[in-house]
């Protein structure tokens, strides 16, 4: 009897202290995290000559973006990049990932070390590496010189390494967790391997491509590292433009695209959230899955 | 006899799919075939990058050249320009703050993780992890700038901490190691709890009531049940926040003023300004040997520090004492 009692006392007591004191800290965690984000938003309201410094309200940056034709042109990189590395990070990651669920042999530990290799490696090295690469491969090969020299496609490659890797281990843990008959089944039913593929395991891996490419957009758009690197003449994207011009007054129209992006990758959330809701994900999982941590 | 004949066929049939099932079709295909535009990806982008900047790292600056590696006579010398002066002090105070750091967003991100993944009802957990997403989905030059306007002299925590009484004067932390320390927690912290969220989450509620019912209190269940559980979800959080931080010069530059330099700028100054690419290679290896080497050491630690924890607990199953 009092082994009963025991073991049920803790689970009605909800509300004690701890769990108190945990709230409490998240609670602070949240707005730790939050508040900067909040400043962005308001100080994109400015009317002094600085980003950095409140002078009341007015739409100057916005105003200052609309001219800025720099700016528009790095903003317009910057999605021209996310959207070329996200599709080769899906395309690469999501082979592969269904590739180690359904295919694994020999080949899968050699390739999982690599993976982790390139989720290790700190950015620079990769940004290092791409720069004296790309180097030796223009001068060897020169009329391919614009392939890794000029306009965005050093940025494409650049940015869809540690994306596709990420993109890998996402759609892997998707297979993983699915049941192979139903593959099994439409090849049992004479379906070619292309078909089975279209129809029954491209919508399977769908959610998880969705998440992947999500992360890959995003990570694309943080990029300032590699992009310092690689990007050529007229191929500067947001953050470089950014990076760029902290040495110099930093003009409210920064905070005013900030913002802009901010929003845009804010739908672009909610809508994958709403496709994966669809897809009969709990919240848990809807978190878990954009977040890459399946 | 048709009706048997049919059956044969039937039969036959059934044979001929049984022999030769079509799955056999794709038998033949090497099993890597899919992941072969990841290979060479990988192979040509990663790995080939990786050796070449580690065989400049022993050659020498072509003088007056852009950046070019004379590699006729190999040597170490560049290794030694790293492991002195300047240099090491740069290397050791990157990893000092990388390791502080993660320790930070360890602290500080367990508990809300912990909170998220045991308190939080079901229902409301996917919006509540949602939002330590979001701020991750600001940009990250742009977020680590607004610590610029909340750190001023005379911003929000400044102003905040004097009319509080907390501070007589306003704070001086802008362009220093402390805004560094702050900046890196608060881009990082969200890697960290992701994963320890995850492996809390698929902690079988159970096992806490087990070791409950079993007399244990709470702080014995959580660090002998809940901890070690969620021990992969913790390894896994502190490589994403170290590695990276390590590697990161960006929040430096924005926060640390001239005292913020870390490792990784002196990398990319070497490559993008003093355009010595050898130099700048052996700075690079030897980061990347001593986030190994840390990384390995804290391995060791913590292996041996469980074994030694499990032998002083190991309960003996002689059956003596009890018949005793």
């Amino acid at each position: 009897m009092t082994v009963v009692a025991r073991s049920a006392a803790p689970r009605k007591r909800k509300r004690d202290l701890v769990t108190l004191g945990l709230g409490a800290w998240s609670i602070l965690v949240y707005i730790f995290l939050f508040l900067p984000i909040t400043y962005v938003v308001i100080y994109s309201f400015t009317k002094s000559d600085s980003f950095l410094v409140w002078g009341g309200r007015s739409l100057k940056g916005y105003r200052l973006l609309f001219d800025n034709e720099q700016l528009k042109h790095s903003i317009g990189n910057s999605l021209k990049v996310a959207v070329g590395a996200t599709v080769l990070s899906v395309i690469l990651g999501g082979l592969a990932g269904i590739a180690l669920a359904r295919r694994g042999g020999k080949w899968t530990k050699p390739f999982m070390l690599l993976v982790f290799l390139i989720l290790v490696t700190p950015e620079i090295v990769d940004a290092i590496g791409y720069l004296t690469w790309f180097i030796k491969l223009a001068e060897w090969w020169s009329p391919f010189r614009w392939l890794f020299r000029e306009g965005l496609s050093p940025l494409f490659i650049g940015h869809s390494l540690f994306s596709s890797a990420v993109v890998t281990l996402i759609v892997r843990a998707r297979m993983a967790g699915l049941d192979e008959s139903l593959e099994e089944a439409a090849a049992d039913l004479y379906a070619p391997p292309s078909t089975a593929f279209r129809q029954i395991t491209l919508p399977l891996v769908a959610p998880a491509l969705l998440a992947g490419g999500l992360l890959s957009f995003t990570f694309s758009l943080d990029n300032t590292i590699v992009s310092q690197f690689v990007s050529g003449p007229n191929s500067a994207t947001f953050p470089v433009y950014v990076f760029s011009t902290l040495h110099s007054i930093l003009r409210p129209d920064i905070g005013a695209a900030a913002t802009l992006m901010f929003l845009v990758t804010l739908l672009a959330l909610a809508l994958v959230a709403l496709v994966l809701r669809r897809a009969g994900d709990t919240g848990s999982e809807i978190a878990t899955t954009i977040t890459g941590v399946a | 006899m048709v009706e048997a004949a049919a059956s044969d066929a039937a039969g036959r049939n059934l044979g001929a799919v049984a022999e030769k099932p079509p799955r056999a079709r794709r038998r033949w295909l090497p099993k890597f075939i899919l992941a072969l535009p990841s290979w060479f990806w990988y192979l040509s982008f990663f790995v080939v990058p990786l050796v070449l900047v580690t065989i400049n790292s022993f050659g020498a600056k072509v003088k007056g050249s852009a950046g070019r590696v004379d590699l006729s006579n190999p040597s170490l010398d560049r290794y030694r320009d790293t492991l002195n002066g300047t240099y090491f002090d740069v290397l050791t105070k990157t990893l000092r703050i990388s390791l502080i750091g993660t320790a930070l967003c360890l602290l500080i991100g367990f508990p809300i993780a912990y909170w998220l993944a045991v308190r939080v009802p079901q229902r409301w957990r996917g919006v509540l992890l949602g939002l330590v997403i979001i701020p991750f989905w600001t940009n990250f030059l742009v977020r680590t700038l607004a610590w610029r306007i909340m750190l001023a002299p005379k911003g929000f925590l400044s102003n905040f901490l004097q009319s509080n009484s907390l501070r007589g004067s306003p704070i001086r932390v802008l362009d220093t190691a402390s805004a560094v320390q702050i900046g890196v927690v608060y881009n990082y912290l969200p890697l960290m709890i992701f994963p320890v969220f995850v492996a809390l989450d698929r902690l079988d509620p159970a096992l806490r009531e087990a070791s409950k019912d079993l007399g244990a209190n709470r702080i014995r269940t959580f660090f002998q049940v809940t901890l070690p559980l969620a021990a992969p979800g913790v390894v896994a959080g502190l490589l994403l926040v170290f590695i990276p931080l390590a590697g990161d010069y960006i929040t430096a530059a924005v926060l640390g003023g001239a005292k913020g330099n870390m490792a990784g700028a002196l990398v990319a100054s070497q490559f993008l300004t003093a355009q010595n690419n050898a130099l700048g290679s052996a700075v690079a290896v030897v980061l990347i040997i001593s986030i190994l080497l840390i990384i390995a050491a804290s391995g060791i630690i913590s292996i041996s520090v469980r074994t030694i924890l499990r032998r002083r607990r190991a309960v003996s199953l002689d059956p003596s004492p009890v018949a005793a």
